[in-house]
């Protein structure tokens, strides 16, 4: 048994392989290990059947990550990330136990569009060890190590971005990623920071709502290109989450595209079991191989859309607070 | 006042005699295009012939401390009517009539035929002035925006809508709404006796569980697990006289399936769903059962009170802090008064 994950850890990133493939192997993981999977997905799928299309693989509400111990029974987490939250019961935790997928499929995530020699990584963002339980900062720290010139490295806070930090950054012709929340980025802005040099790119992971301000992705981008003085298709979002592995990310525009071990899609939250057609709004979910321990079939609260290439727009949080009580609804009634 | 409101009461008495053929044939039209079902519209009428009576128009205008004798210029209300559960926008009928403002009446498409009725009626005994449609389209030759707007939506749902009046020309954002956005409400029961039981199987799945007045959660000094096969028995006793005219989306059985996975306790009904948890009531079809007391109440209450309408008790005597709605008796949950006052405003009084 020991040797199944070990083989199924690999697979999944092989590009040969249909994802269908991929997915039945870690699906028939998930009902022999994971119990709360398992009682899930036996109300869709009877035992010892395996799901015919990826659309037919039972998607797991993504609350179970704050209200369950989910991790595949006889394996322990090698470490334990949690979402932020103000309250215990408001944060979800996602047991890691292999984080060497987490590693591969951060960096083969992140090396399909940049690789790591050319370009110099510039995180505005607290450090790891300011935040142990972040997974998005775990996975920036692991990013600036990859760097074996030191370039690459967080960004003091609360300060502006100035010509050392540029210069450092772009020594031996490197380039710049700058990464970070939408809402620190506008903040960095804010502290009358230094344009980027030509050929640099931002990377920009959500937070579009803070105390402060709340604006589009469309708004964000444009303010990012002009204040930064990047080109528009330089301009580049991230979406992650705690408990998710894997990431996607929308190059150039506000359409995300999943690697290979990860699929995207949809959802009618009336019936989750229905995709959405593209443009027609729903939940998204997602179903990422990469949680191979913990659960990667997943059901998130977030709004979206899929487009007719498969690629998929986030446009904030799903209310379901509209599905309940006297409602007058303009297109429907 | 007193003039209109003797009227008033004969308007309303004319409505719902038994003579008046336009109402049955409005019934008939709701229940045979399967928009309501006989027992509910049987409901609804029979609560409002006993609600709409003189003294409670009289006892209405006086707990709304609305002067009527102010109101000098008439203004063009907009009422935008839910479809959710019968009638449900009668009061805001009754509220532009009091007020003597011009009824601009957006008809809900799942109830069309119903206050049409008492519209024409109204409109006959010149107690109403104005124009109503189940189309927006309809108003297009409205020649000015209304004065006010009154409707019920969830938050999100606002600026569609207004996007919408917005492009007939029928409202902006400068015009003042009343918009109720409380979409569930919660009660108290302290025992288990069947006519508790009754109250609370009525006050939850009256209407199939869609009206914010409907009980989403229920606070009892027992857990789900000892009580969910007696609780059962009154919600099929409720259902042999009231079959659910609405179904659930299939989205209730993938609540199901993961209340099962993560072992949450609940009891399946197949059109409805009991699930012993204390998060927000946000979906149709499922009522959440939380143990505990009067404290445990005030607690959710405080902590959903975004979207809490009202609080119910099977105890009279229960008084609540005044920072929570006062509290209202569980056997009257589905039968409001005239005066009631959705989201705590009353209308009659907001449109004054």
């Amino acid at each position: 048994m020991a040797d199944v994950p070990a083989k199924l850890s690999l697979s999944i990133f092989d590009p040969t392989q249909p994802f269908i493939e991929k997915a039945r192997s870690v699906f028939e993981f998930q009902v022999a290990n994971n119990p709360v999977y398992r009682r899930f997905a036996f109300h869709f799928i009877p035992a010892g059947e395996l799901p015919e299309t990826v659309d037919d693989i039972p998607l797991l509400p993504i609350r179970a990550f704050k209200e369950c111990n989910l991790v595949a029974e006889g394996f322990e987490p090698e470490l334990t990330f949690k979402s932020s939250g103000t309250g215990k019961m408001d944060r979800s935790s996602h047991h890691v136990v292999d984080l060497d997928l987490y590693r591969r499929s951060i960096l083969q995530g992140f090396s399909q569009y940049f690789n790591s020699t050319e370009f110099t990584l510039l995180c505005y963002a607290p450090g790891y060890s300011d935040n142990p339980d972040s997974s998005l900062l775990w996975m920036l720290q692991y990013l600036v190590d990859l760097d074996k010139n030191g370039q690459s490295r967080f960004l003091p806070l609360g300060q502006p971005l100035r010509s050392s930090n540029i210069k450092r950054a772009v020594q031996n012709d490197r380039q710049i990623v700058l990464f970070g929340a939408a809402f620190g980025l506008l903040d960095l802005l804010d502290l009358d920071s230094l344009k980027l040099p030509g050929g640099s790119h931002i990377i920009e992971t959500g937070g579009m709502k803070t105390h402060r301000r709340e604006m589009s992705k469309t708004d964000l981008r444009y303010k990012l290109a002009n204040g930064f003085d990047v080109p528009l298709d330089h301009i580049h979002s991230e979406y992650g989450m705690c408990e998710l592995m894997s990431q996607l990310y929308a190059i150039g525009d506000e359409w995300f595209e999943a690697p290979g071990w990860v699929h995207a899609s949809v959802r009618d939250p009336l019936n989750p079991a229905r995709p959405c057609d593209p443009g027609e709004e729903g939940k998204v979910a997602i179903m990422d191989l990469a949680n191979l321990y913990s659960c990667p079939f997943i059901l998130t609260d977030d709004r979206g859309v899929i487009n007719e290439e498969g690629k998929l727009a986030v446009l904030g949080r799903w209310h379901s607070a509209a599905l309940r009580g006297c409602n007058f609804l303009i297109d429907r009634d | 006042m007193n003039k209109k409101i003797d009227e008033l009461q004969e308007a309303i008495e004319e409505w719902l005699s038994p003579d008046n053929y336009r109402l049955k044939e409005a019934i008939d039209k709701t229940v045979n295009e399967g928009l309501f079902s006989f027992p509910d519209v049987k409901y609804q009428l029979l609560s409002l012939k006993k609600t709409l009576k003189k003294g409670e128009f009289h006892r209405w205008i006086e707990s709304s401390g609305a002067d009527l004798s102010m109101q000098e210029n008439q203004k063009t209300v907009l009422c935008l009517h839910a479809g959710n559960l019968p009638l449900v926008g009668i009061q805001d009928i009754l509220a532009v009539v009091l007020s003597n403002n011009r009824y601009l009446g957006k008809l809900s498409r799942k109830d069309p035929y119903l206050s049409q009725t008492l519209l024409d009626i109204l409109k006959k005994r010149d107690l109403l002035d104005g124009r109503w449609s189940a189309d927006l389209e309809d108003f297009k030759d409205e020649t000015q925006k209304a004065d006010a707007l009154l409707f019920s939506g969830s938050t999100e749902s606002v600026d569609p809508v207004i996007d919408a009046l917005k492009t007939h020309n029928l409202a902006d954002d400068s015009t003042p709404k009343l918009v109720r956005t409380a979409h569930y409400s919660i009660a108290l029961i302290e025992d288990d006796r069947p006519d508790t039981f009754r109250q609370l199987a009525d006050a939850v799945l009256r209407y199939g569980g869609s009206g914010c007045r409907s009980v989403a959660m229920v606070v009892a000094p027992f857990g789900l697990k000892s009580k969910k096969c007696e609780f059962t028995d009154y919600v099929e006793e409720f259902w042999l006289t009231n079959p659910q005219h609405k179904k659930p989306a299939p989205s209730l059985y993938h609540r199901f399936a993961y209340n099962k996975a993560t072992e949450i306790e609940q009891s399946w009904l197949d059109d409805f769903l009991i699930e012993e948890t204390k998060m927000e009531p946000s979906e149709s079809f499922i009522l959440h059962w939380v143990k505990g007391d009067i404290e445990k109440l005030k607690d959710l209450a405080r902590t959903h009170r975004d979207g809490l309408q009202t609080i119910y008790v099977t105890n009279p005597d229960h008084e609540l802090p005044s920072d929570l709605p006062k509290p209202e008796l569980l056997s009257h949950a589905q039968q409001p008064p005239i005066w009631w006052r959705p989201d705590g405003v009353d209308p009659l009084k907001w449109l004054v």
